[in-house]
């Protein structure tokens, strides 16, 4: 039973890792429709944007942690305008490979500027980092923090998208583009709003996760990967999917390492979407494929 | 006329022997100078098996150049990239081997790049000595042109096993990654166990980007493993450390030379004191602030102002006095066979680098470097641990 208990918490807990990614996954394909393949990327250049302002700077936290968030936020602006919004008339296609591209160049730059520094780097944690009881497991502190972060931060997203007119340009864009340029929406500035909140939110999660994950370049994809799993199995269209699907990731992950054996551990992510592709297309809480009139 | 005949025949002799002489040339030797050729990744993420050791296999030949070469010949590095990839490492070979036409190589950053390119080097015949690259295949089975100072994924696993033992370990466990390295590290050590009789009480997995090991420690604990020989990079071994402590679990911890950087490790894992119970191999035992590597402190800042001196450096630095020894040992009149059979000469040879002496013995193995150094870690810093010489 103990052993149960643990691999739960501990699958809930990783699972809000990749709840993380998964969220900046689904806001950017809810406004754009385009599944950014260099999420990944911007998670891994917010997380050393921060190691560079409070480690090598030492800056305090607070302050590096908000000039990354900043920071991500640029990149993704700077990425919009220049490799998305220019190919956004070529279709979706085009844009898909864009990311790649882009993900391939943050992977260098981050090579470049801080690759020499060490292999794994790691970043100092929010609250303590010893492990702490919650009733009889034990579990890091910073996985709490994660957690709490996680469901925050899909609570503000939740009431963006449903209560302010940014959020709604954001969905309308999504859902029509030229139906929003007709009613005055300004569809190319709310796709580079999005690309920049879409890094942000990978720049904050970066900093809640890298002590936990540890900062290196090639750090983006496999996280990437997981995120998307877990955007798919939630729907990639829902933000508490985002959420459910990262945490069900996460306990799978757990309970297939635990009870089949650990070499099953990670691929238990691409069995995840390959079975989700299958059987549940639009995710458990994504949109039916029907289209309105 | 006899005067004619006499200049006719002085030239025809002196061109004769010019022929003569030209036709025994080594390539990569002239009267002032030895090409010696590396190859290994210079650029990027694992750049530190390349780019590093070559800078310092490149500091020694400068401090050689200044105390007046071998022989009156400078040494000259001529490097190459193999970008850690199996097309790599053949490209950089054939150009190093049939472009630069290099005397030697004394390479090979990554096993992968250097399985695959040597093919090419048995073929050409050509000295090749090993730096980095760990895989048994590169230098066994024996051939007569290929050797290593590096020690080899065989002799690290076999080294692992033999301190848990010494260590009276009752359960020793295994924890590995099943990629190509992992594997290259993981099958020797299952016939190393086979060999003592010994089953694992758990034999898990994890992989190179793992962000949580409480699985594994779950399953460790379980068996009551009182040894973990590790067979994995930094990262995991950090995530499982964290984990295992977290549910209180502390056994003894058996790494590999991919996790020497041990005050890394340590801030890598977070919690204090996670490494008391923390051994590793070390390919260098000495480490970079000592005061006794002073002088190759000073030459890498000198040659490379960017660089502090890394382990990976005196990696390429222990490696390249081997080879150094070997020229001087092979004569003013260099050639390729004098060179492997004094590099074959070589016994006992201590280059303060490694952690025992270096001895070759051709025809038998290649493998020059059977002794394992242990650190683990204690007052914030690396301690030595011991050594263990493999018979």
């Amino acid at each position: 039973m103990l052993v149960l208990s643990y691999l739960l918490v501990t699958g809930i807990t990783t699972g809000a890792l990749y709840a993380l990614v998964a969220l900046g996954i689904v806001v950017v394909y809810k406004a754009t429709e385009v599944v950014n393949l260099a999420h990944g990327e911007l998670f891994m250049m917010g997380g050393f944007l921060a190691y560079t302002l409070h480690v090598m700077v030492k800056l305090p936290y607070v302050p590096s942690v908000l000039l990354a968030v900043a920071g991500s936020f640029a990149i993704g602006i700077l990425t919009d305008r220049v490799a998305f919004r220019p190919l956004m008339k070529e279709g979706l296609v085009s844009v898909l490979l864009a990311t790649i591209g882009i993900s391939f160049i943050l992977k260098g730059v981050a090579r470049v500027l801080w690759g020499g520094k060490g292999d794994y780097l790691a970043f100092p944690p929010l609250v303590s980092p010893e492990p702490m009881r919650i009733g009889n497991v034990m579990i890091m502190s910073q996985q709490l923090v994660v957690l709490l972060a996680a469901l925050a931060v899909m609570l503000v997203f939740a009431a963006f998208f449903k209560t302010t007119r940014a959020g709604k340009f954001m969905q309308a864009t999504a859902s029509n583009p030229k139906a929003a340029a007709l009613v005055g929406i300004h569809v190319s500035r709310v796709y580079m709003y999005t690309f920049g909140v879409g890094a942000a939110v990978a720049g904050a999660s970066a900093v809640l996760m890298a002590p936990l994950t540890l900062l290196y370049p090639d750090i983006g994809f496999p996280l990437f990967i997981k995120g998307f799993a877990a955007a798919v199995l939630g729907g990639l269209t829902s933000v508490p999917g985002a959420i459910i699907g990262g945490l069900l990731v996460g306990i799978l992950e757990q309970l297939a390492a635990g009870f089949i054996g650990t070499a099953i551990q990670d691929v238990s992510a691409f069995i995840v979407i390959m079975f989700a592709l299958i059987f549940l297309p639009t995710g458990i809480l994504g949109m039916r494929g029907t289209r309105k009139i | 006329m006899k005067s004619f005949r006499f200049v006719l025949n002085l030239t025809v002799a002196t061109l004769i022997g010019g022929l003569v002489a030209v036709g025994h040339a080594e390539d990569g030797v002239t009267k002032d100078e030895i090409k010696i050729g590396s190859f290994g990744p210079l650029a990027g993420p694992v750049y530190m098996y390349g780019k590093l050791a070559m800078n310092g296999l490149e500091a020694l030949f400068d401090k050689v150049n200044q105390e007046g070469g071998i022989h009156g010949r400078k040494l000259k590095l001529v490097r190459e990239d193999d970008a850690c990839k199996p097309e790599g490492g053949i490209a950089a070979v054939k150009k190093l081997i049939y472009d630069d036409k290099v005397f030697a190589i004394n390479g090979g950053g990554c096993s992968n790049s250097t399985l695959a390119a040597r093919p090419e080097i048995v073929k050409a015949g050509i000295p090749f000595v090993v730096n980095s690259a760990v895989a048994d295949g590169i230098s066994s089975p024996p051939t007569p042109n290929i050797f290593t100072t590096q020690l080899t994924a065989t002799i690290e696993s076999r080294a692992q096993l033999k301190y848990a033992l010494e260590q009276k370990a009752k359960k020793v466990a295994l924890v590995a990654q099943h990629d190509a390295w992992g594997r290259s590290r993981y099958e020797p050590m299952m016939t190393a166990l086979k060999e003592q009789s010994i089953k694992p009480v758990s034999d898990e997995e994890m992989t190179i980007d793992q962000n949580d090991g409480t699985a594994q420690a779950l399953k460790l604990m379980q068996t009551g493993a009182d040894a973990v020989l590790l067979i994995v990079y930094p990262k995991p071994a950090a995530v499982l450390i964290r984990d295992s402590l977290k549910l209180g679990y502390k056994p003894l911890w058996i790494g590999q030379t991919a996790i020497q950087d041990l005050p890394q490790l340590q801030e890598q894992v977070g919690i204090p004191g996670a490494l008391e119970k923390f051994v590793s191999i070390a390919t260098i035992p000495a480490h970079p602030d000592d005061p006794e590597m002073a002088e190759w402190r000073e030459r890498i800042k000198k040659l490379f102002p960017n660089d502090a001196l890394s382990v990976f450096n005196l990696m390429g630095i222990g490696s390249g006095m081997v080879v150094v020894e070997a020229l001087k040992r092979a004569g003013a009149d260099l050639t390729r066979e004098k060179f492997l059979k004094a590099m074959g000469s070589i016994k006992n040879f201590k280059t303060g680098m490694y952690p025992g002496p270096i001895t070759c013995k051709p025809p038998a193995s290649n493998q020059c470097n059977q002794s394992v150094g242990w650190i683990k870690f204690g007052d914030g810093k690396p301690k030595s641990a011991g050594v263990t010489t493999l018979d």
